[in-house]
């Protein structure tokens, strides 16, 4: 299904106005407002970073004009959904490193937590401030043909893309400035405060100094983590700027040193301590992990939040929220088959063409191969995988992905997008409103990666106007 | 607010790669001009471009490669290209801290040099190529002067401004103001040499001659106009102005006594050069001495704000204080 457009091709109620538009000023005009845009983006600096023929290269963020819009009334749906989600989860990393009930009470098998790459025991026993692990999540959703909305995954290590969310409604506020003024669309510039606010939440010391830590320019995402210190004030540190002194973190500033209360950090748990982890990391800080376990310094996301991002665990998250909420899922997972069991990995070895197999923790897409496409080799590759280590394998079947028009050489044409909305756990929560819609340029392809040729919308949650037409409704 | 030691070395280095852009590009135009205005008998052709602007290099034959050399060169780290991309990449690494209208203007200069540069080399582009770097790193000053808080990062940009600043300046000094001295010292008569010609070139290269008029009022002579460039306290490009307002930035940093007394220095050898605005030859000699003792300015700030080591070195002299 498209989400601007019926079946029929007729404009969706929440795309009506926007599609008048775009009937008025005709697809040339709006090819030339794509052009604009895409030189806008090419002047701020939007970029992301490949690594690509042994160099890393700043790609200006591919952008397509044509928004995806979805209404305020099925939104607040889906964000009360993500909120139930996250607290559920922050429970559950929780009680992992702590008195693992989930595990006593027999809802999670222990070999899901005995194989999980995630579960960092250096984390047992520790409960950071507010309870409260995974602060930043971004979890992605998928609409199936049915209409429903699904959580394909989520992402609790350290989740990228929510600058973009920001930029690209900058860029689509001047490409479509008539439709802004007639139209109520939920701002997104508040992310950077809210997430100032949740980072100022972990620490109890008045305007905390807060430091965003990079791996450094190279990294793909370098960009996000400069755009949000950015625009929350804070320092944009890389591993060798912190030092850590009787388990005090401080950075090296023209003035000496200086103390850190709060590291936003973009590393990844392996990197983030060489005493404790990976221990050849050149971009950690030593010491680290003991001035968070002495309660000197907060980490977002704490080090091991991963354990709940692992795509086992994720078959479980219907559980977990039943177990930890006492509630139902708002938003529903994707069936979910787990290879290490013996009846369900008989079934995926079965049904291989009509399935999506997914490694338990990768990201990014990698390792994902997709039953319809993949050649017979890659399956044969794909069977021998999962039989060798069943434990990290999933498989669900192939979702259509709903469409929106895009512009393709000068035309719009239906491709497949998801959606990365960001969660926010802190004393309060939030959620973005929208968030990342992701598109797969290629004609048919599901893979909607950055990294791998995907390219990005804005996203409009779309109110009624206060007195004034009737509200759209959610298809 | 803190600064990052190491943030407040790419904002000085910024500063530094964007002030040689501007300066070089004003002096390639300004020294453009000038050969065009001069008779073929006595132009002395494009080869002191190179030691005008700090380059050196044997290899280089005519206009065109010189230029290129200094515009478009990739592998010349002075050329306006390299330095340029090299501003832009520490802007690029410091956008928490520099004002985003600065980051886009800067962005948008790089990207029209990356494209433009080589195009830039022949006559009939250059111009409006060097106007450019030239209006973009002033728009640059300027969105950071209205915008940007007085603070540590802010006095770094300046910083780095001031002292790539007066370098570039004790060059045009040292290159065309003392090569010009020594041709009058030799009699040379002006109406063969168009003097005044020349010392209005090199007026223009740093963007002095109308301020230079309006203060000297009366015909252009070389002594003055070296003053004018070194010692007039009011002209934002005189070495005289570009230390003082140093001073002014060091006295706001923190526990800046090391650099002080390097700046002292400069402002010692500065001082000397009064007697010698008329003699061509010493004159050359005391700008090389001027530019050695700026050269340790820059070491001295480079150790004591810019490294991460010597500030932990602080650290830990506070520790023990406390």
């Amino acid at each position: 299904m498209d989400e601007l457009l019926e079946p029929d091709g007729t404009p969706r109620a929440v795309a009506a106005e926007l599609m008048a538009l775009v009937k008025s000023i005709g697809v040339d005009e709006l090819a030339e407002r794509q052009r604009v845009a895409e030189v806008d983006i090419l002047t701020m600096g939007i970029t992301f970073t490949v690594y690509s023929d042994g160099a890393n290269i700043d790609r200006a963020w591919p952008f397509d004009i044509v928004p995806r819009i979805i209404a305020g009334s099925e939104w607040e749906t889906i964000e009360a959904g993500l909120v139930q989600r996250l607290t559920a989860l922050n429970a559950f990393i929780d009680d992992l490193y702590n008195d693992q009930r989930v595990i006593a009470d027999g809802v999670l098998p222990r070999e899901v937590l005995d194989g999980s790459d995630n579960f960092r025991p250096q984390c047992r026993g520790f409960h950071p401030p507010l309870g409260i692990w995974a602060h930043i999540c971004g979890s992605d959703l998928v609409r199936d043909d049915d209409g429903r909305m699904y959580v394909l995954e989520d992402n609790l290590r350290i989740p990228s893309g929510v600058s973009y969310v920001l930029e690209n409604r900058a860029v689509a506020k001047r490409a479509f400035a008539e439709v802004f003024a007639r139209q109520s669309i939920r701002p997104v510039d508040g992310y950077t405060d809210e997430l100032n606010r949740v980072l100022s939440s972990l620490v109890a010391t008045p305007q905390p100094t807060i430091a965003v830590l990079t791996p450094g320019v190279f990294n793909s995402a370098y960009f996000e983590h400069s755009f949000l210190a950015q625009r929350m004030g804070a320092e944009l540190v890389e591993g060798q700027d912190l030092i850590v002194r009787d388990d005090e973190v401080f950075m090296h500033t023209i003035d000496g040193l200086e103390r850190v209360d709060v590291i936003y950090r973009r590393v990844d748990d392996l990197y983030l301590d060489p005493e404790v982890f990976n221990a050849d990391s050149a971009i950690g800080v030593p010491g680290l992990m003991r001035a968070w376990r002495a309660g000197n310094v907060a980490i977002a996301n704490a080090p091991g939040s991963g354990v709940a991002d692992d795509k086992v665990v994720y078959a479980w998250v219907p559980e977990l929220i039943d177990y930890y909420l006492g509630e139902q899922p708002l938003i529903d997972n994707v069936p979910t088959l787990r290879c290490m069991y013996r009846d369900e990995r008989a079934e995926v070895l079965d049904n291989l063409r009509d399935l999506v197999v997914k490694p338990a923790n990768e990201s990014g897409g990698y390792g994902i191969v997709i039953g319809n496409r993949a050649t017979d080799a890659e399956l044969e590759a794909t069977r021998n995988a999962i039989e060798a280590d069943p434990r990290n394998w999933v498989a669900q079947p192939i979702l259509s992905l709903s469409t929106v028009p895009t512009m393709v050489d000068g035309r719009l044409e239906p491709r497949h997008v998801d959606l990365r909305p960001f969660i926010l756990t802190g004393a309060q929560s939030y959620v973005t409103p929208g968030g990342l819609t992701r598109v797969a340029l290629a004609k048919g392809s599901l893979v909607v990666n950055s990294s791998q040729g995907g390219g990005s919308k804005d996203t409009w949650i779309l109110d009624p106007l206060p007195g004034g037409h009737a509200a759209p409704e959610a298809s | 607010m803190a600064l990052l030691a190491r943030v407040a070395e790419r904002i000085y280095w910024g500063a530094r790669y964007v002030e040689r852009a501007e300066d070089t590009a004003r002096i390639i135009r300004s020294y453009g001009d000038l050969l065009v205005d001069l008779p073929a008998r006595i132009a002395t052709g494009w080869e002191p471009l190179l030691a005008l602007t700090g380059n050196h290099h044997d290899d280089l034959g005519g206009e065109l490669d010189i230029v290129h050399y200094l515009i478009a060169d990739a592998e010349n780290p002075g050329s306006i290209r390299s330095t340029v991309g090299r501003a832009r990449e520490n802007l690029r690494t410091t956008r928490e801290v520099v004002p985003r209208e600065g980051w886009y203007t800067l962005n948008s200069l790089g990207q029209y040099v990356d494209s433009e540069s080589e195009r830039a080399v022949a006559r009939r582009m250059r111009d409006r190529f060097l106007g450019r770097v030239i209006d973009e790193s002033r728009r640059l000053d300027g969105v950071l002067e209205s915008t940007m808080t007085r603070s540590d990062p802010f006095r770094m940009w300046r910083l780095g401004r001031l002292i790539e600043r007066s370098d570039m300046t004790t060059r045009v000094v040292g290159v065309r103001a003392a090569s010009l001295l020594q041709l009058q010292q030799r009699g040379v008569a002006s109406g063969e040499q168009y003097h005044e010609v020349q010392w209005m070139g090199a007026l223009r290269s740093v963007s002095a001659l109308q301020m230079y008029q309006r203060a000297v009022r009366g015909p252009i002579e070389g002594p003055s106009v070296v003053r004018f460039l070194l010692f007039h306290t009011q002209f934002p490009r005189s070495v005289r102005a570009c230390l003082d307002e140093i001073r002014m930035l060091l006295g706001a940093l923190p526990e800046p006594e090391q650099v002080l007394a390097r700046l002292d220095t400069v402002q010692q050898v500065l001082a000397s050069c009064d007697l010698v605005t008329d003699d061509g030859v010493a004159l050359d000699a005391a700008m090389d001495r001027v530019q050695g003792a700026i050269a340790d300015l820059g070491s001295a700030v480079q150790r004591r704000y810019l490294s991460i080591d010597a500030s932990a070195a602080q650290r830990a002299v506070q520790a023990m204080s406390s």
